[in-house]
């Protein structure tokens, strides 16, 4: 039966096509209904394949609409390999849409089907990925123009990253981030960054228990899965998000990611450690990510985050970090351990999401003096640092609307001196809070052309924070 | 005679899903697609149950595709409309759809799950 029904096919599709043909030819004039049935004809293979592009004579657009017939036909006809419970069954739009068919409704024509689900017909705004154009690259951009008080406006191609993925099976895939930063790499000179943000095989195997490994992603905090520019608000990416938990934090590594159902998932690797070399006052542990370039796994690192999703719009999710550091500094390993939760959540035309992070960092005095004998320079490395951010927005038009403009606020406070180490004092410009607002304007949900002000302030009365004025547009493709 | 013959097979095979995409489904049920996942994720369905998904997006534009039964559709971007996909439940068993449409670091493991009992 497999074999016979898609000759089957064929062979009533030639008999209907032959017979319309006859019908056509027989007449010397064209009556009118037969003209648009055939416009009918036409405009139905236009659906099916968009660059279908009839000729200009009668004979012309009869041979178009066979040869396009034939060559959907045989394209069906290639047998994908069926799996062990379920047989393929390819969405073939019938040759009329049901009646109360929206923009787009397809009949899917029905063959051998021994799964347990049969598609029977497809509707609404969609569009089936035969009938699109797509680039075989994803990607995004971030272009922003910065100013500071007393500084000139600077405009920055902040970011330009492209997206490769590919899929080997169903069950084995491949995901990769490429980026250039800054738009300059030139060697020997202060400029921008080529940098290979993520790169791993997915082998799906169950659910809940599927392994990862190659370049990832550390699954703590929001921004660092999900740092596209439309998904999140303010033109710089969040303080806590990249002051206190590192953005984008990438390490070489491997483990498990699934789904556990009710809702939750989680991600959880071992993977290279963080450098205690580059960890300082200001930026905490940041600077202390390896990127994969020289990373080293002596000392592994664990990383997980479980999240849950199981309600519309709601996400939670709380990240676990610990491993040691200190395969760059001689006589010193200090742990990083680090603890973050998180939420987001949409309510009608209210969004809010907030997130709270705590780093321990054991061995922080030894660590000081280490550095300070190796650099000359005290770091001045904290026992803790601690960060955490609140941002509520309201979507100024209902989200049915085909445009939105969103007005925000956030609230960050990110102390990388929260606890020192017995004999070192806080540096009291490094004890930090920020009121970011603005407004980001989607004209399509992929672009987001941003706005914000950023009133900075920290504990110096010597070290003054300085406020910033921020324009950015930023794009998904 | 013989091709008269194949022309009714294909006709009734033809009719018989017309036929289903005109009959008012048992359930409706919504999906929602946000990066990087379905909610729900997992749909149960009684064996012979003829559902209709609604499919929409929280953000950006997602796919829906069950390889298993051909289907591979583009949910479209917030605000931008919806997909429906018309199943029934002819055999028990399960199987994965998943998103086809690149949307982010998390896009490999975008999918859910089908259960007919």
């Amino acid at each position: 039966m497999r074999v016979i029904l898609p000759l089957l096919r064929v062979a009533s599709g030639r008999l209907i096509l032959g017979v319309f043909l006859f019908c056509v030819d027989a007449s010397a004039q064209l009556p009118v209904d037969q003209m648009k049935r055939l416009e009918e004809l036409e405009r139905k293979m236009k659906q099916l394949d968009p660059n279908f592009q009839p000729p200009p004579t009668f004979e012309d657009r009869m041979k178009a609409l066979e040869a396009k017939l034939d060559q959907l036909l045989a394209e069906k006809m290639t047998p994908p390999p069926p799996p062990p419970a379920v047989v393929a069954q390819a969405p073939t739009p019938a040759p009329a849409a049901p009646p109360a068919a929206t923009p787009g409704s397809a009949l899917v024509s029905p063959q051998q089907s021994a799964g347990p689900v049969q598609s029977v017909v497809v509707s609404g705004d969609y569009k089936a990925t035969t009938q699109e154009v797509q680039l075989p690259v994803s990607g995004y951009m971030d272009f922003h123009v910065n100013k500071e008080r007393g500084d000139n406006w600077r405009p920055d191609f902040h970011r330009f990253v492209l997206l490769f993925g590919h899929s080997f099976s169903d069950r084995i895939k491949f995901w990769s981030e490429f980026e250039l930063e800054h738009s300059l790499v030139e060697g020997g000179e202060e400029t921008g960054e080529i940098a290979l943000e993520q790169a791993y095989l997915d082998f799906l195997i169950r659910r809940p228990l599927n392994p990862r490994a190659g370049m990832v992603l550390m699954p703590v905090g929001i921004v660092n899965e999900r740092h596209e520019p439309p998904s999140f608000n303010g033109v710089e990416r969040p303080f806590v998000e990249t002051v206190i938990i590192p953005t984008t934090w990438r390490e070489l590594g491997f483990g498990l990611t699934g789904d556990i159902g009710r809702g939750f998932r989680y991600r959880s690797y071992m993977t290279s450690a963080l450098n205690a070399r580059f960890f300082n006052a200001e930026f905490g542990i940041a600077d202390g990510k390896t990127s994969g370039f020289d990373a080293n796994m002596r000392n592994p690192a664990f990383v997980g985050r479980l999240e849950y999703g199981g309600v519309r719009r709601l996400t939670l999710g709380t990240s676990f970090y610990s491993g040691k550091s200190g395969f760059d500094t001689p006589g010193v390993n200090p742990r990083v351990t680090i603890a973050s939760f998180d939420g987001r959540y949409s309510w009608r035309q209210f969004d809010v999401r907030g997130l709270f992070a705590n780093i321990w960092i054991s061995d922080a005095a030894a660590l000081n003096s280490t550095l300070q004998f190796q650099t000359g320079v005290n770091p001045n490395v904290a026992s803790q640092l601690r960060g955490y951010y609140v941002e509520p927005a309201y979507h100024l038009l209902p989200r049915r609307m085909r445009h939105d403009i969103v007005a925000f606020a956030r609230y960050e406070n990110y102390n990388t001196q929260q606890v020192m180490p017995a004999g070192y004092q806080p540096l009291e410009q490094f004890r930090r809070w920020s009121w970011i607002t603005g407004v980001t304007y989607k004209p399509h949900p992929d672009i987001a052309v941003k706005f914000d002000y950023g009133f900075n302030r920290n504990r110096s009365s010597v070290v003054q924070a300085i406020d910033s004025i921020n324009l950015g547009l930023g794009w998904w493709f | 005679m013989v091709v008269l013959m194949q022309l009714a097979i294909l006709l009734t095979l033809l009719w018989q899903t017309q036929g289903l995409a005109d009959k008012k489904p048992d359930r409706v049920i919504s999906i929602s697609a946000e990066r990087f996942a379905y909610n729900p994720s997992k749909i149960t369905l009684k064996q012979g149950e003829l559902v209709e998904f609604v499919l929409t997006s929280d953000d950006t534009d997602h796919g829906f595709q069950i390889s298993e039964a051909g289907i591979d559709v583009a949910i479209p971007p917030i605000g931008r409309g919806e997909a429906r996909v018309r199943f029934l439940a002819k055999d028990k068993g399960r199987v994965f759809f998943f998103c086809s449409r690149p949307c982010g670091a998390g896009h490999n493991l975008m999918r859910g799950e089908i259960v007919v009992k």
